[in-house]
């Protein structure tokens, strides 16, 4: 596609955008949120048309009028989303919406032998009478691509496909993808993971605010290089700075102790303390048991065995109200499921967790709602162009997850659990988001995050606690934190190695 | 997205900006427009249809209706439904009839507020604390208040003649109706904007969990709103009876979808987190003024039910064009 453009409202978001795909080869899409990735992808898929610019297949000219000339010329796009039928089987969603059937029956033989032919030509290893809800997140987006290439796919577009994904899934998609580029599929692959362009990506285009900031094949580029044509601004430093303030101090008061928490089949006799003024990161692999650690430590979940102690507290919240009431601050993986309150304003967001403190009487008045936002609008530095009263849903991801932090801060919590606290944030956003949480230890508060990003633990972390199948393995303290040592620590092979199981 | 904004603006241009326009315009000024269009169109068909008597007869007509709808606003921002005010309204007004008969008419009002609130706290403990879904719930108690209401009357309808002042009394001119019409839905848009309890119940309809993990306790919050719907349905019950002079246990059956539709019609979100007490009372008023006036031009009560349908899906139609032009 060339010179495409196009405009919305009066606001041109593309202006005027060069892309090339290619058969047999990977295309990393990178840029940050509103960059125009979306919105280009779209005009592909005939969601929107473009204004201007033209698109040409095998150098023909083509127009994209609908959805369905897309779907006629191969091309297929895998969005975020799961779009399958999870009561269904691995077969029945293979030929949904074109179920094989003589006189009105369903021919269930055919509809088998179909799912088993797309399977094998895929070379993808999934038992078609399974039920789709029992599969894990990984074969889930596999099955979701094959659905999408049976029939003849020439273009497919994933669209972040990794970002609910474990890193030994993460490889498995990864190894299915790199096999469909080798029968000659072109790929694009929108991400905002630079190690994800290392490992999968034959040519590289960075968007910048509807322009391609920067194009060619993914040899020339280094990470230093991308990260600086994404946010065009000299943040990448920052983004690679090291921490240079050393707030380890083992004589800080424990904000948040655990002592032999277990929950069973979950995780078992976990210690850890959090201290005031410090960062502490759990790091482990999805599912290994962190995640269920912090919702512990905010009362949604109630222990098993062991203690919470809570700022010498040792009773165990029961509820998220009561986690709250005793100092506890928790911002949840899906932000716009468990965070945000969507149609509420960023001052309504930014306040809720205060409400009651806030009101005289039951009564809470606009005004010192307001002055909620103004509290916190520059120390956050949130941007909401309408002020106030914005609906909290039409910020960016990184200004909604600032607005969920600022909640813990008007409420004055001690402790801030978080739970992979960048997810969905784009890198400029990201930077800032990671000053934030320093500031917050800066101002007395204990960090507790729970990540299963890398990059971020080691960005992050004073104290970084490796946590895999439940339990805590490894500790490491600024400055012994190492890339090495936490994914080894980490990852389950180490683990049958120093301790065989069952 | 870029700023740029100073690009010529083409001929799509227009049109998108025009579309967006239309986007942009809120959901209570396309109600008022509908609203004066629908009086424009009766007053040009009758010249009985504006006339201060005729406006009074439509208030009075949307009272009951209005009363019920501004609990109803609230339920379903916190995404519930409360089907049974019909029915509780019915049983309320029966147990205030049959105490009536023999006690004080003190005695009496409280018997009806006092099942109301029972009504109220059924439904409430149910949906809030056993969590099924207030749909079932009070679907099912809309079945049984009205059982309940026919057992206790044995399907009798009860004389009133000492209590009118509720249905037809006035104050400085006002009828009394009205007058608690007024009341209550001033009331409800105060508390949904100025209290915790308010702000709390658009929370809670945005997002249960995330409310939840904010530390908004949704379990009370929920119950409270089927204890005001009940109470509020006593209230009602109570109109209908003085109204009628009589306690039936079959009055306002269907009302509750009537309420239902008010509420939708003025735009509130089905998928709860949205709406205004603005719109709910421009809904009721929709929906009165379009029963009187068909009514006035000797259209067929029939058609009155096709029209009232209609419109309902028409309006709420417009609100998702709307709501997709602004890119929601």
């Amino acid at each position: 596609m060339s010179g495409l453009r196009k405009s919305f409202g009066g606001v041109e978001v593309l202006h005027g955008v060069d892309l090339t795909v290619t058969g047999g080869r990977v295309l990393a899409l990178l840029g940050e949120n509103g960059a125009g990735k979306s919105t280009a992808i779209k005009v592909l898929t005939g969601d929107y048309r473009a204004d201007d610019g033209t698109i040409t297949v095998d150098g023909e000219a083509v127009d994209i009028r609908s959805p369905r000339v897309a779907r006629d010329l191969g091309f297929r796009v895998i969005y975020q989303e799961f779009s399958d039928a999870p009561d269904l089987t691995v077969a029945e969603n293979i030929a949904l919406g074109a179920l094989p059937t003589k006189g009105g029956a369903v021919q269930w033989r055919a509809v088998r032998n179909r799912a088993v032919d797309v399977l094998r030509q895929l070379d993808v290893n999934l038992d078609p009478r399974q039920t789709v809800g029992e599969l894990g997140v990984a074969e889930r987006q596999i099955l979701e691509i094959a659905r999408a290439m049976a029939g003849s796919a020439r273009l497919l577009v994933l669209d972040e496909p990794t970002s609910a994904l474990s890193a030994e899934e993460v490889e498995r998609l990864f190894a299915f993808v790199r096999r469909l580029r080798d029968q000659g599929v072109a790929i694009v692959y929108i991400t905002h993971r630079l190690d994800e362009v290392d490992a999968l990506a034959d040519d590289v285009v960075v968007f910048r605010d509807g322009n391609v900031a920067a194009a060619g094949p993914a040899a020339g580029f280094d990470r230093a290089g991308l990260i600086a044509s994404m946010i065009g601004r000299q943040l990448q430093e920052e983004i690679a700075e090291l921490r240079a303030t050393d707030r380890h101090d083992v004589n800080a008061t424990p904000a948040l102790q655990l002592d032999g928490a277990s929950l069973d089949g979950v995780f078992e006799g976990v210690g850890l303390v959090a201290r005031a003024g410090e960062i502490t990161a759990v790091f482990g692999r999805v599912g290994c048991g962190a995640v269920e650690l912090a919702e512990a430590m905010f009362g949604l979940r109630s222990l098993s065995a062991g203690t919470i102690i809570v700022q010498g507290d040792r009773r165990q919240p029961r509820s998220p109200a009561e986690a709250i009431r005793r100092g506890v601050g928790f911002v949840p993986p899906d932000r716009k499921l468990q965070g945000l309150l969507v149609g509420l304003s960023v001052a309504d967001n930014l306040s809720v967790a205060s409400w009651s403190r806030l009101a005289r009487g039951g009564v809470l008045r606009p005004s010192v709602v307001e002055r909620v936002w103004n509290r916190w609008r520059d120390v956050l530095s949130i941007v909401a162009r309408r002020g106030a009263r914005q609906d909290v849903a039409t910020l960016s991801g990184g200004n909604q997850q600032k607005a969920v932090l600022g909640r813990w801060l008007e409420r004055d919590s001690a402790v801030l659990v978080l739970v992979e606290p960048t997810r969905g944030v784009d890198v400029g956003a990201r930077a800032e988001i990671y000053r934030v949480l320093e500031g917050l230890a800066q101002r007395g508060i204990a960090v507790i995050a729970v990540s299963s990003d890398i990059e971020e633990v080691i960005r992050l972390a004073d104290t970084v606690h490796v946590m895999l199948q439940g339990h805590l393995v490894a500790t490491y303290t600024r400055p012994d934190i190492d890339r090495g040592a936490l994914i080894s620590a980490a990852s389950a092979d180490s683990a049958a190695a120093a301790a065989p199981q069952d | 997205m870029s700023g740029d904004t100073s690009t010529t603006p083409g001929p799509t241009e227009h049109r998108r900006s025009l579309a967006r326009s239309f986007g942009a315009v809120p959901q209570e000024s396309g109600l008022v427009v509908f609203l004066v269009l629908l009086g424009l169109w009766f007053t040009l068909g009758s010249e009985f249809f504006l006339t201060g008597n005729n406006l009074r007869n439509i208030l009075l007509s949307v009272s009951v209706l209005g009363i019920l709808a501004a609990p109803s606003t609230l339920l379903l921002i916190s995404g519930n439904f409360d089907l049974s005010i019909g029915s509780a309204a019915a049983l309320c007004g029966v147990a205030f009839g049959m105490v009536a008969e023999s006690h004080s008419l003190g005695l009496a009002i409280l018997a009806a507020v006092g099942v109301g609130l029972a009504a109220g706290v059924g439904n409430g403990l149910l949906v809030a604390y056993f969590g099924i879904s207030s749909l079932i719930v009070t679907l099912g108690t809309l079945s049984v208040f009205r059982g309940v209401a026919q057992l206790r009357s044995n399907g009798q309808t009860t004389r009133l003649d000492t209590f009118r002042w509720l249905g037809s009394g006035e104050v400085l001119g006002v009828p009394v109706q009205i007058g608690l019409f007024v009341i209550v839905v001033v009331v409800f848009g105060l508390v949904m904007r100025y209290t915790t309890f308010g702000r709390s119940v658009f929370a809670i309809g945005s997002s249960q969990q995330a409310a939840r993990l904010a530390g908004i306790r949704i379990r009370p919050t929920l119950f409270a709103l089927f204890v005001l719907s009940g109470l509020l349905a006593a209230l009602a019950g109570l109109i209908l009876s003085s109204q009628l002079r009589a306690a039936s246990p079959n009055t306002a059956s269907g009302l509750e979808l009537s309420v239902v539709a008010a509420v939708i019609l003025g735009g509130a979100s089905l998928n709860g987190g949205r709406g205004t007490i603005v719109g709910t009372v421009l809904g009721v008023l929709i929906l009165g003024t379009l029963n009187n006036g068909l009514t006035i031009l000797s259209i067929s009560s029939f058609w009155q039910e096709v029209a009232r349908g209609l419109v309902l899906i028409l309006a709420v139609g417009l609100d998702q064009v709307r709501l997709r032009l602004r890119g929601d």
